[in-house]
């Protein structure tokens, strides 16, 4: 007789729960201690610090920067993201998938990245424009050393985050809402502009409030555009401050960064509360509501989609690659003068980069594996035995990732720097990862939770009734049927992760260098040929790791893949 | 008695009972149908047996042992029950051969002896030859043997299946019906087998439990429930016929008992306390010119070598069966023959909608 005594024990129900603790305290402890930094906790409970931080010159124009920046980047963002979602959704263009791929590959791109690619692509010094013939005067300023320059790259680099909102909004729309206003004698574009569009306000303004969060906590883009043009934004006031002050400043960058914080979330509730006034209860079947055919215009839209991705995403990339291809900054490029010389270098033979190469590839795969064990146990959990607890932490996670990242940068030294028992982790890369760890949860999370939602309790009822106990069955049947989406949830997270610029340009120290940084640092420093070539060396690892994603997706549970719907 | 049992068990949701004191045995061998309209508590008395639900109240039993009572809780893992479910719940990354072995592997049964059983198993439900096949690849009758395989091959205590049939199509389930009973028939294992499907319900098992809010209503043979029911929910929701409430009536002897009904003196079967209703199933109306009770033809329907009427007699609507078609609004001459008469516990509880045979 096998029976448990302990009354209506399930005690391995109980072992599982623990992981809650941890979860917890990396993901939302760096934010709490923040929040008390902010306040004055520690020393004394007190808002005078804050005012004084606030009221400083420095703080109001990077504040305004920001809000410009973020604002007009954040309009472009509509402009672009909703024209293709609109055409993609609804019209009969051709290979959409392909234009849907290109369209994300900005967003996967560090933002550094595309900073220096466009201004590779224009100014007086451009490679390839000098080798086409092109170039502006010497002398001429680069134009996007600017406010403006700043707004259109962030606007090109979150485009997609509209794009992918308001398809699936369009897709939620039911079929017989269109076909209603059809009957009703509506035809074509009239339908477009008076059933479909209103309803589909709502996920753009959620995609909006989205789009304006993220472009707010953009480091990369204001970094390499606004720094040599002494445009500060809050994000890269904080950065030059504890660069320049070190340890010193962290009280008043505490601040800067609740300041972001405040900001993000004061737009996000703006979306919400968009969202109550004009939220539509839609009933029905969805479908594709709108299926218009272009007819004869249909070349013409596709040659001007396409040629959009052309100017945005080929000739930028192009434009560095040329860069990486040249001996040394100012030679033109030829057929004589290519060479490799700069890929040779810091792939193989400069310390930092290979050593950069060497931590960004640790701290993604780590953190990649990590968080596949943490939240497969953590899914099952959140789907299976839901409690109070499981989902204060469900709406939470979403935290780290959802405010800028310096925010989090700024929470996890407070919180790591000491340690009970003199143990610092600043200046290591451990304090990295768990940054990491904190900020991705959520981007593996989602996908598991997603596929483990998807599977019949009954298969692990059946495994359960022949005799197999939790861990067993969370290893013979939950794991091998939400892996290929873990799978899918660790390329994402090794992918933002290689990308990551802003949580560890806070972070590092010499030795602990990420790509992000090195890139950052050698144009920094005027290499801007290596800077290129390693530059590209990376984009062509996203776009590898985003073709394995695009074309395993067929064999994943819906919305797994981020831009597939 | 090396049964399963239930005594006094009871299970609650948000409040409600789900489960309302159910008292019930099981012989061992015994294949039992829990029979009742959606809602009743059926499948959760079957989730509490096989270990998934925990009762408020009460005890079960399995061959002696005491599987749940208020001290005692033997998870699902270690009760030795097997389970087919509705979905199947067949795993899909594994093969047959792998899904039916699972239950052999977590007993850490030797790999000889496991392939063996796995062979018989497989052989007994006839899939031998689908051993390689992922789950994905078969059709919904296979599916069926495999979970059926599954959940026999480790020779459980008592076997458990949810509304097998119930994503089959009509073809189907009559063959899949012919399998379980003669697979009752030749492991002899205590089956217990929940499903909404009267017919198949009383096809198929020894004994039959009408459930209704979370209680047995009653648990008897299936022609005892069809010739003796017990109240007026069980007299509607199983077989085809009319439920008439009496006006008065005499106390039964030898079997036997006067009622006044339908304005007329009649003579039905009955025992016990006077009866308040009577069942009158259609075969004990006859259509006869010396009848006493006159009707009138509501409807007629074909059911293939037969027409089924519905009649109206003195404010009441009785059943009966004739050999050519009846036209609505005919009068019809009837007698009935020994219609069963039983006291309804509950004088109001509500008759259910009367089912079609």
């Amino acid at each position: 007789m096998i029976a448990s005594t302990a009354p209506f024990s399930r005690s391995p129900d109980r072992l599982i729960s623990l992981l809650l603790l941890p979860v917890g305290l990396i993901a939302l402890g760096p934010m709490l201690r923040l929040l008390g930094e902010g306040f004055g906790v520690g020393s004394e409970l007190t808002l005078g610090h804050a005012a004084e931080v606030l009221g400083r010159a420095s703080t109001l124009t990077a504040l305004q920067h920001s809000l410009f920046t973020a604002g007009t980047g954040t309009l472009l963002s509509i402009v672009i993201g909703s024209a293709f979602a609109f055409v993609v959704a609804l019209t009969d263009i051709r290979a959409k998938a392909a234009l849907v791929f290109c369209l994300m590959i900005p967003m996967m791109i560090p933002p550094q990245i595309t900073a220096l690619a466009w201004m590779q692509a224009t100014g007086p010094s451009s490679v390839l424009l000098k080798t086409l013939g092109l170039a502006p005067p010497l002398g001429s300023p680069q134009p996007l050393y600017s406010a403006w320059g700043i707004s259109l790259l962030l606007g090109i680099q979150h485009a997609s985050i509209i794009f992918l909102t308001l398809r699936a909004g369009l897709r939620m729309i039911p079929g017989d809402l269109v076909e209603a206003a059809r009957i009703s004698g509506a035809r074509g574009w009239r339908v477009w502009a008076q059933i479909v569009l209103p309803l589909s306000l709502p996920s753009l303004a959620a995609g909006a409030a989205m789009t304006f969060v993220t472009a707010l906590g953009n480091f990369g883009i204001p970094a390499m555009l606004g720094i040599p043009a002494r445009y500060s934004t809050l994000p890269t006031l904080i950065y030059q401050r504890l660069v320049g002050m070190g340890q010193t400043v962290l009280a008043e960058v505490a601040v800067l960064a609740l300041l972001i914080g405040v900001v993000a979330i004061a737009g996000v509730l703006a979306g919400r509360l968009f969202l109550q006034r004009r939220a539509y209860g839609l009933v029905g079947l969805a479908s594709q509501p709108l299926s218009l055919s272009l007819g004869r215009k249909r070349p013409l839209v596709e040659f001007i989609l396409w040629g959009f991705i052309f100017f945005t995403l080929v000739v930028p990339l192009l434009a560095l690659v040329s860069t990486s291809l040249i001996p040394a900054y100012g030679v033109p490029l030829t057929l004589d003068t290519a060479t490799f010389k700069a890929w040779v270098e810091v792939l193989f033979n400069q310390p930092v980069t290979r050593r950069a190469y060497a931590n960004s590839l640790l701290l993604a795969s780590a953190a990649a594996l990590i968080l596949m064990a943490v939240c497969i146990p953590l899914a099952w959990l959140m789907q299976r035995r839901a409690t109070q607890l499981t989902r204060v932490i469900d709406a939470l996670v979403d935290l780290p990732y959802a405010l800028p990242g310096v925010v989090l940068a700024i929470a996890c030294i407070l919180a790591f720097m000491r340690l009970p028992f003199g143990i610092t982790l600043y200046g290591t890369l451990t304090i990295i990862l768990l940054a990491y760890l904190s900020r991705f949860l959520v981007v593996m999370l989602r996908p598991v939770q997603a596929a483990i939602g998807q599977l019949d309790p009954a298969m692990e009822e059946a495994a359960a009734s022949s005799g197999a106990r939790l861990g067993r069955r969370l290893f013979d049947i939950v794991l091998p049927l939400s892996a290929p989406a873990a799978a899918a949830g660790a390329i994402l997270v090794f992918l933002t992760a290689v990308n990551e610029l802003t949580v560890s340009a806070l972070l590092w120290t010499g030795g602990t260098e990420t790509l992000g940084v090195v890139i950052f640092n050698l144009e920094d420093s005027g290499d801007t040929v290596m800077a290129s070539a390693l530059a590209t060396s990376i984009v062509a690892v996203v776009i590898a790791l985003m073709a394995i994603v695009q074309l395993s997706a067929s064999r994943l549970p819906k919305g797994t893949v981020p831009w597939q719907g | 008695m090396a049964g399963l049992t239930f005594s006094n068990v009871s299970k609650l949701y948000a409040g409600t009972p789900a489960l309302d004191g159910i008292d019930a045995e099981i012989a061992k061998g015994e294949f039992v149908a829990l029979l009742g309209p959606s809602g009743c508590g059926k499948t959760t008395l079957l989730r509490l047996t096989a270990g998934f639900e925990m009762p408020d109240r009460g005890r079960v039993t399995l061959g002696g042992r005491v599987l749940a009572d208020g001290t005692v809780f033997v998870p699902p893992e270690d009760r030795n029950v097997g389970i087919v479910f509705q979905s199947y719940a067949l795993w899909p990354h594994k093969c047959v051969a792998g899904n039916v072995s699972y239950p052999l592997e977590v007993r850490g049964i030797a790999a000889s002896e496991r392939k063996r059983r796995v062979a018989e198993a497989l052989e007994l439900t006839g899939l031998s030859s689908f051993a390689d096949r992922a789950p994905a690849q078969l059709s919904g009758g296979q599916r069926q043997r495999v979970a059926l395989a599954r959940c026999l091959v480790a020779d459980p205590q008592a076997v458990l299946l949810d509304e097998p049939l119930a994503n089959l199509d009509l073809a189907l389930r009559g063959a899949m019906q012919e399998a379980f009973a003669a697979f009752h028939r030749r492991t002899g294992a205590t089956m217990v087998y929940v499903t909404h499907d009267q017919t198949e319900a009383l096809a198929l098992a020894d004994r039959v439990a009408v459930m209704e809010s979370g209680r047995i209503r009653q648990f008897a043979a299936p022609e005892t429930l069809y010739d003796q029911p017990q109240d007026c929910f069980v007299a509607g929701f199983v077989g085809d016929g009319a439920v008439v409430k009496v006006d008065r009536a005499g106390t039964p002897v030898d079997g036997e008992v006067v009622v006044h009904a339908l304005g007329q003196e009649i003579v039905a079967r009955g025992h016990g306390m006077t009866p308040t209703h009577i069942c009158i199933r259609p075969e004990q109306v006859r259509v006869d010119s010396d009848g006493s009770i006159i009707a009138r033809v509501t409807s007629c329907t074909y059911q293939g070598g037969r027409f089924r009427v519905s009649l109206e007699a003195a404010g009441e609507t009785l059943i009966t069966h004739v050999p050519i078609r009846a036209k609505i609004g005919e009068e019809l001459r009837l007698s009935l023959q020994y219609p069963w008469a039983f006291c309804d516990p509950v004088g109001t509880t509500a008759i259910p909608g009367q089912a079609h045979a």
